[in-house]
C-alpha cells in the first residue's frame, strides 16, 4: 500500500469517528437523552476540523511533492473526495438529532425500519479502510451498490408513512419521521461517492458505477473474464461527443475465460476500445460498422461486444493498430505521410466507385452551420457580423449570408451519393503502415450522403490542426492539396458540374462551426472570415453554377498548384 | 465629455472587392462625407481641412500589411442658443 505519512492517519481516524457517530444516532434513535445529544453534536466539529487537516495535506501534497506518481495522485484525489463525503454523513446524523426533537413521539420511529438502513451504512463504513488500502475493486462495487438498497429502504418506508398520513393524524410526527428517514438515504448518496471515488483510486478513471457495470456487461459479452482486475481499463480520448470512450487490454498473463492466453487472438488480444453512452448514437454506431463490414471487410474495427440498458448503451470494439493520421501528418516520416496518402485516396476511390448511387439528392450544408451557430457563439461572441455599408459599398450580415447561401443550395443538389464516413475528421482515420492500410473509426455519422461532406470535413480538419511552424505547415498544405486535387478529379470523372459551389458551401460551413473547438481566438476568428468569404464569393457569382471556382486560396493551400490545366490527379482519372 | 463613435470591420477579400470598398471611401472623402454604418450603429465624419495622412506598409516574415491611415480635427460645433446677450448700463 503506498502510505502517505500523517495523511493515512488521519483519514482512518476520520472513518472512525463517523462510524462512531453513526452508531450514537443509532442509538439515539433508541433512546434520545440529553447527554447523548451533547455528544453527538460535540463531535461534529471535531469530524470538521479533521476533514480540513485532510483536505490541507492532499491539496499541499498535490502541489508540493513532485516525486507523486500518477496512482500516488490518484489516490490523495480519492481520499479528498472520501473525506468531503464523510464529513457530510456526519452533518446528516446531527441534523437527524435535530429533526428528532420536533417529534412528540419519537416511539413513532420503527426500529424493524432503521435498523437494517444503519446495518447497510455502517457495513459499508467498515469497507471504505480495506477497499483503499487493498485497491479491492469488489469493496468499492459494494459500497456504490449499498445506495440502491438504501433508496429500496428509504422508498418503502416513505409510502407506508405516506399511506397512513391518509388518516390526516400525527400528521407532524409522520412528516418528521420522513425528513428523518430521507436523511439516512442521503448518506446512501455520499456513500455512492465514496464508492466512485474509491474505484477512481484503484482504476485512475472517474467512472459512474452505472457505467461501470455496462462495461461489466459488454466485457463479459464480448468473451473477457468477469475479473475485472484482469482488465486494464484507462482512458484515451475521455469525453467525446457526449461518449465515454477507453481502451480496455487485458493485463500480462491474465487468462479469459475461455483460457486463451493474452495475445492469442480474438477479443482483447490486441487490446479493445470501449464507449459508452447515447443509446441511439452507440446503435447507429454499431449499424454502422456492420454495414461498412459488409461492404469493406477489414475498413472497419470489428465488433466484440454490445450491451444496452434503458437509456444507454456500450460497444466494445477493436483497437486498430496504427496511428490516427493527424500523427502521420505532424509527426511521421515523409516517406510515410505520401504513403498514407497514397492508401487513403486509393480506399476512398474505392468506396466511392463501389457505393456511388444517383441522385439527385438535397445537401444541407447551411442549415449544418446555423444550427452550430448557438454553439460557436458561445465559445466565441463575436464570430458573427451585422450588415455593414461602406460609403454606398456594403457586406452582408452573417445572417443574411447564410440565407442567400441556403436558397443557392437548394438549386444545387449533390448528383450522386455515396456512403460517406459522417465525420472525416483527420484524427477518425487510422493508417497501418506495416500492412498499407487506411482504417476508419467513430461512424456514428455514417450514411448516403454527397462525398463533399466528408471531402469539406477532412480538408478543414488539416487546416485547423493548431499547428504554425511554417514546416509542419508546409506538410498540412500538401496533404490538402493532393486531397483536393483528388477530389477534383473525381467530380471531373463523374461530370459533377457543381462540385466546386457545393464545395464552397461545405467549407464555409465547417470553417465556421469549427471555430467551436478552437479557444485561440486569432485563428478562430481566421476561419470565421474565410467562412464568410466563401459564402460572398457565392453570393457574387452571376451565370451559370457550372462556371464557379472555388477560391482555393481560401484553405491557404496554393492555387496555382492546384489550378494547373493538366489532368488533376492520375489515381481519379 | 463626448462619447466616443466608433465603427470596426474586418473581413476577407479579394482584390476586387477591396477595390470597390476603396473606391467608395474615395468617393466620400472628395465629397467630404463618410457614412459609414453596421447593424443600428452609424456614424458620419465630415473630412475638411487639412488631413494628417499616413500611410505604413511592411513585409516580413511572408506576410505583407500596407496601413492607410486619415485624421483631421472636426470643427468646432456652433452651439445656436435663443437666447441673446445684452449689455446694459444703467
Amino acid at each position: 500500500m503506498i502510505t502517505f505519512e500523517g495523511l493515512s492517519e488521519n483519514f482512518r481516524f476520520l472513518v472512525l469517528e463517523v462510524s462512531g457517530q453513526l452508531r450514537a444516532t443509532h442509538e439515539f434513535m433508541r433512546t434520545p437523552t440529553r447527554e447523548l445529544f451533547d455528544r453527538i453534536t460535540g463531535r461534529d466539529d471535531y469530524i470538521d476540523n479533521l476533514k480540513t487537516i485532510i483536505e490541507n495535506k492532499c491539496f499541499s501534497r498535490i502541489h508540493t511533492d513532485n516525486s507523486l506518481d500518477r496512482r500516488e495522485i490518484h489516490r490523495i484525489r480519492a481520499i479528498h473526495t472520501i473525506a468531503v463525503n464523510l464529513e457530510r454523513i456526519a452533518d446528516f446524523c446531527v441534523n437527524i438529532l435535530g429533526q428528532m426533537a420536533h417529534l412528540s413521539d419519537p416511539g413513532r420511529l420503527r426500529a424493524d425500519e432503521y435498523d437494517p438502513i444503519f446495518a447497510e451504512i455502517e457495513a459499508s463504513l467498515n469497507r471504505i479502510i480495506p477497499a483503499l488500502e487493498k485497491e479491492d475493486l469488489p469493496g468499492a462495487l459494494a459500497i456504490c451498490r449499498s445506495e440502491y438498497e438504501l433508496d429500496r429502504l428509504y422508498e418503502a418506508v416513505f409510502h407506508r408513512t405516506l399511506a397512513e398520513m391518509s388518516d390526516g393524524r400525527s400528521v407532524h410526527d409522520r412528516i418528521t419521521t420522513i425528513f428523518i428517514f430521507r436523511y439516512l438515504e442521503r448518506i446512501g448518496d455520499s456513500l455512492l461517492n465514496v464508492g466512485e471515488a474509491l474505484i477512481f483510486s484503484v482504476l485512475g478513471e472517474k467512472i459512474k458505477i452505472k457505467q461501470f457495470e455496462a462495461l461489466q456487461k459488454t466485457l463479459s459479452t464480448s468473451g473477457f473474464g468477469d475479473s475485472l482486475s484482469d482488465i486494464d481499463f484507462r482512458s484515451i480520448w475521455g469525453t467525446r461527443s457526449g461518449c465515454r470512450i477507453g481502451r480496455v487490454e487485458r493485463v500480462r498473463n491474465a487468462r479469459s475465460s475461455t483460457g486463451d492466453a493474452e495475445g492469442g487472438g480474438g477479443p482483447g488480444g490486441l487490446g479493445s476500445i470501449y464507449k459508452q453512452g447515447n443509446k441511439k448514437k452507440i446503435i447507429r454506431e454499431r449499424d454502422n460498422i456492420a454495414r461498412w463490414s459488409t461492404l469493406f471487410p477489414n475498413l472497419v474495427p470489428e465488433i466484440f461486444g454490445y450491451h444496452e440498458d434503458d437509456d444507454s448503451a456500450a460497444l466494445l470494439v477493436e483497437f486498430l493498430q496504427g496511428c490516427t493520421l493527424d500523427e502521420i501528418v505532424l509527426t511521421g516520416d515523409g516517406e510515410i505521410l505520401q504513403n498514407a496518402m497514397f492508401v487513403l485516396l486509393q480506399t476512398l476511390h474505392a468506396i466511392w466507385e463501389r457505393t456511388a448511387a444517383p441522385g439527385p439528392v438535397p445537401t444541407d450544408y447551411m442549415r449544418q452551420m446555423r444550427s452550430r451557430m448557438e454553439s460557436v457563439l458561445q465559445v466565441h461572441p463575436g464570430l458573427r457580423r451585422d450588415g455593414v455599408s461602406l460609403c454606398g459599398a456594403g457586406a452582408l450580415s452573417t445572417e443574411q449570408l447564410m440565407d442567400r447561401c441556403e436558397a443557392i443550395e437548394k438549386t444545387l443538389p449533390a448528383p450522386f451519393t455515396v456512403f460517406i464516413h459522417g465525420d472525416f475528421n483527420v484524427n477518425n482515420l487510422v493508417y497501418d503502415h506495416t500492412r498499407q492500410a487506411v482504417r476508419f473509426i467513430d461512424l456514428h455519422r455514417s450514411r448516403d450522403c454527397d462525398y463533399v461532406q466528408d471531402i469539406s470535413v477532412f480538408l478543414v480538419s488539416n487546416y485547423r490542426l493548431p499547428v504554425f511552424e511554417p514546416a509542419l505547415r508546409g506538410r498540412i498544405r500538401w496533404v490538402m492539396r493532393e486531397f483536393l486535387l483528388f477530389a477534383l478529379g473525381v467530380a471531373d470523372a463523374r461530370g459533377d458540374a457543381t462540385f466546386q459551389a457545393r464545395l464552397a458551401l461545405a467549407l464555409a460551413r465547417s470553417l465556421y462551426t469549427s471555430t467551436r473547438f478552437e479557444l485561440n481566438h486569432h485563428f478562430a476568428k481566421d476561419m470565421y472570415l474565410r467562412s464568410h468569404y466563401l459564402m460572398e464569393r457565392i453570393v457574387a457569382h452571376r451565370g451559370p453554377w457550372e462556371g464557379f471556382r472555388l477560391p482555393v486560396e481560401v484553405l491557404d493551400c496554393g492555387r496555382n498548384a492546384i489550378m494547373r490545366e493538366e489532368a488533376p490527379c492520375a489515381l481519379a482519372s | 465629455m463626448s462619447s466616443e463613435e466608433k465603427f470596426v470591420f474586418e473581413s476577407l477579400q479579394d482584390c476586387e472587392s477591396i477595390r470597390a470598398f476603396l473606391e467608395a471611401l474615395t468617393e466620400g472623402v472628395g465629397s467630404k462625407h463618410l457614412v459609414l454604418s453596421s447593424g443600428g450603429e452609424r456614424i458620419e465624419l465630415f473630412p475638411q481641412g487639412l488631413l494628417q495622412v499616413e500611410v505604413k506598409a511592411r513585409r516580413k516574415g511572408g506576410s505583407s500589411k500596407v496601413s492607410l491611415k486619415l485624421e483631421w480635427k472636426d470643427a468646432p460645433r456652433v452651439e445656436t442658443t435663443d437666447r441673446t446677450l445684452s449689455v446694459s448700463s444703467n
